[in-house]
């Protein structure tokens, strides 16, 4: 630079011009070059999957982050105007506290955020590392929390009294047994059941069927070295480009999943660990007890009771006895599918909920032929003028089409 | 501000007092004959121990320091006379105050370290060479045996020791004035459970340390900006803006990519402290940061101040 700088002056002039660059370049470069090889030992799909399955991590610590571009627009505009006017027109406190509460679980669910986990056994808190503040929400056998710091609430959820869970629990297992010994009893003398390997490998059949599942390359996720599934549909129908899961080439733990819109470069959704360790965590990051200026809000979970139980069931043997084949009213309680596998799209009735926040909704979605629609990179939206949504990971183009047909 | 281009064009294209200086000062620093090793030491010490009785008798330090210990009290004052906040409005741990008065000094910091303390910082940083050029005493202090690189060293560590001193001020003053004014209890932490005064008042005393830490790649930048000029004022300016443009950038998402590297990007990380279990990850993460910066613009500054012609 200075053109008058020499002899001694010219090294004083060179080793920090020079030095400083290179030992930030080797401070970048250095960890960069201890990732850039991963080789482990090869596996198919069929063993990848079962690694998988046969993996046992029960108690792990570490920090994920989940990078969101769905190009879903800010939800809070339908939800959080509809809680407003509800709580206005004097709808009860817990309904607006439990939609407060869902439309919180729904942000995180597709938002972007760093949170810490924390998982040993049958407890588990998130731990969402807001700037100046944190919602977490605590798992625990017999409770949940959510806690959101900037509301200073917590709202605790609980299993009703007089929910059946052993009930269910023991109607379940009695269905499964039932079901084996059917089975069992039409198999061909000596033969026996399928092994979990014949099972996983019929339903990686079926799997292919739709999809392309293979092995991608190694990779390093959160310092450890990591197999790669990649599932790729084989319909061009659908949104859907891709879904990579980083598993982790030692205990089989999956450490990162991303979805790529088709046509993209970049996941339009991503989730995965930066750091992770799978030893305990210490006992005391489970604990909450609400601080004094918390509002405690207590919200029971919706477990059916046994007798609402005993009605689904039933309700679940009618519907498993009419005809598969016919598509069911349109303008019946149940969902109409339309198409299949990764083309799925699912119609339903909107109960005329849709009148009170129409302005909302008139800001958020697109006027389209008979309706009007919200795109987002993986996932359409079809409101149509007869009330009736028609959802699915299509373009709005095939939504309007079953739309116009299932008239 | 001033830039420094013209300053570097009119201090080459002022004329050379006489060969004679100029060949003396371009000589004698650092490379130089070095003296005995043992009187080095000693003689950096007690140049930064004069440097810090400089810096602390100046009245403008001073002044600083009450304005920065003028934020608690204000909050704490307008807390008490118009009440609670309501949760989830102002600055975050605004609506704790009246609950717990030791909430002050953290919510201060939160009000101060966007602008107040870059700004001050910024002025003792840039003041560091350039103010002695301006002075007329810097060619007295690189003469001295005690050399440019050390004086460069010296003259950071006074703007550190500022930074310590500022961040201090406002937690403790934030504390006291809290602990008057309103009721003082368990702290409440961001993951909604409590602790211990005691501990509490050691987080926040850690979330200072945390917010000096923050300031020192500040400081880097600003001694670099310093050996850019003779006009301190320029290079006190050019480092507030810089701090200022910082935070827009890493308000503007499009940019993202661009964030980690800001220096101002964990300057709001103090709050992990408040969490349970406490983050000290985004502490060490900091300071590495602000070493990087320290690291990249103190090299910068000692390039630039030992090669550099020094007329005044």
């Amino acid at each position: 630079m200075s053109p008058r700088a020499t002899g001694p002056n010219r090294a004083r002039v060179l080793v920090p011009a020079i030095g400083v660059p290179i030992a930030i370049a080797a401070a970048v470069l250095v960890p960069m070059q201890a990732t850039a090889a991963v080789d482990l030992p090869d596996k198919t799909v069929e063993e990848l999957l079962e690694f998988v399955e046969a993996s046992d991590v029960e108690s792990l610590s570490g920090t994920i982050e989940q990078r969101s571009e769905l190009g879903l627009p800010d939800l809070g505009a339908l939800t959080g105007g509809s809680s407003g006017g509800s709580a206005g027109s004097g709808g009860d406190e817990t309904d607006a506290a439990a939609s407060a509460a869902l439309e919180e679980l729904i942000a995180l669910a597709t938002g972007s955020f760093d949170a810490k986990v924390y998982l040993d056994d049958d407890r588990a808190r998130l731990q969402v590392l807001d700037r100046m503040a944190e919602r977490n929400v605590y798992l625990g056998p017999d409770e949940a929390w959510f806690v959101d710091s900037e509301t200073q609430t917590a709202t605790r959820l609980t299993v009703p009294a007089d929910a059946d869970l052993e009930g269910i629990e023991a109607d379940l297992r009695a269905k499964a047994d039932e079901a084996k010994a059917k089975a069992e009893a039409e198999l061909p003398e000596g033969a026996e059941l399928p092994t979990p390997q014949q099972l996983l490998d019929r339903a990686l059949e079926r799997l292919d069927e739709t999809t392309e599942v293979s092995v991608g390359t190694d990779g390093r996720v959160a310092g450890r070295d990591a197999y790669e599934l990649v599932l790729e549909p084989r319909t061009d129908e659908t949104l859907v480009g891709e879904i990579r899961v980083a598993i982790d080439g030692e205990n089989g733990a999956a450490l990162a999943a991303s979805v790529t819109a088709r046509g993209a470069s970049d996941p339009a959704f991503s989730t995965g660990f930066t750091d992770v360790s799978f030893a305990a965590p210490d006992a005391a990051v489970f604990a909450f007890e609400p601080a004094d200026g918390f509002t405690v809000t207590e919200q029971e979970l919706p477990i059916p009771s046994a007798e609402e139980w005993a009605q689904w069931q039933a309700d679940a043997e009618a519907r498993a006895e009419g005809d598969d084949g016919v598509a069911p009213d349109a303008h019946g309680d149940r969902p109409v599918v339309h198409g299949e596998g990764w083309a799925t799209v699912v119609e339903m009735d909107a109960e005329g909920g849709l009148a009170e926040a129409s302005a909302a909704l008139e800001a958020l979605t697109t006027p389209v032929d008979g309706g009007r629609a919200l795109q987002t990179s993986l996932l359409s939206v079809l409101l149509t003028d007869d009330g009736r949504v028609l959802a699915g990971s299509v373009p709005v183009d095939a939504l309007v089409e079953y739309a116009a047909s299932g008239r | 501000m001033s830039s420094p281009e013209p300053d570097l064009d009119t201090g080459a294209a002022r004329p050379a007092p006489s060969p004679t200086v100029e060949r003396a000062e371009r000589e004698a620093p650092v490379s130089g004959p070095r003296p005995a090793p043992g009187s080095r030491p000693a003689l950096g010490l007690a140049l930064l121990g004069s440097e810090l009785v400089t810096l602390f008798r100046r009245w403008r330090t001073w002044a600083m320091l009450a304005a920065l210990a003028l934020i608690p009290i204000l909050i704490g004052i307008a807390i008490r006379l118009a009440g609670p906040a309501g949760p989830g409005r102002g600055p975050a741990f605004l609506d704790q105050i009246a609950g717990n008065g030791l909430f002050v000094g953290v919510t201060a910091l939160v009000v101060a370290t966007p602008l107040f303390l870059p700004l001050t910082v910024s002025v003792v940083a840039g003041d560091t060479i350039a103010g002695e050029a301006s002075l007329g005493t810097l060619r007295y202090l690189v003469i001295a045996p005690a050399g440019r690189i050390r004086l460069l060293v010296v003259k950071y560590l006074v703007a550190a020791a500022f930074c310590v001193a500022a961040a201090l001020t406002v937690v403790v003053v934030g504390t006291l004035v809290g602990w008057a004014l309103f009721p003082i209890g368990p702290v409440t932490l961001l993951s909604g459970g409590q602790i211990s005064v005691g501990e509490g008042l050691l987080r926040f005393l850690a979330i200072g340390a945390f917010v000096a830490v923050s300031m020192l790649g500040l400081s880097a930048i600003g001694l670099f900006a310093s050996t850019l000029t003779v006009v301190p004022v320029g290079a006190m300016a050019a480092t507030a803006i810089l701090a200022v443009t910082a935070q827009i950038v890493g308000a503007i998402p499009q940019l993202e990519w661009l964030h980690p590297f800001l220096f101002t990007d964990r300057w709001f990380d103090f709050a992990d402290l408040l969490r349970s279990p406490p983050s000290w990850e985004s502490f060490a993460d900091n300071a590495l940061l602000q070493g990087a910066y320290a690291v990249v613009f103190g090299g910068l500054a000692a390039w630039r101040f030992a090669t550099r012609d020094i007329l005044s």
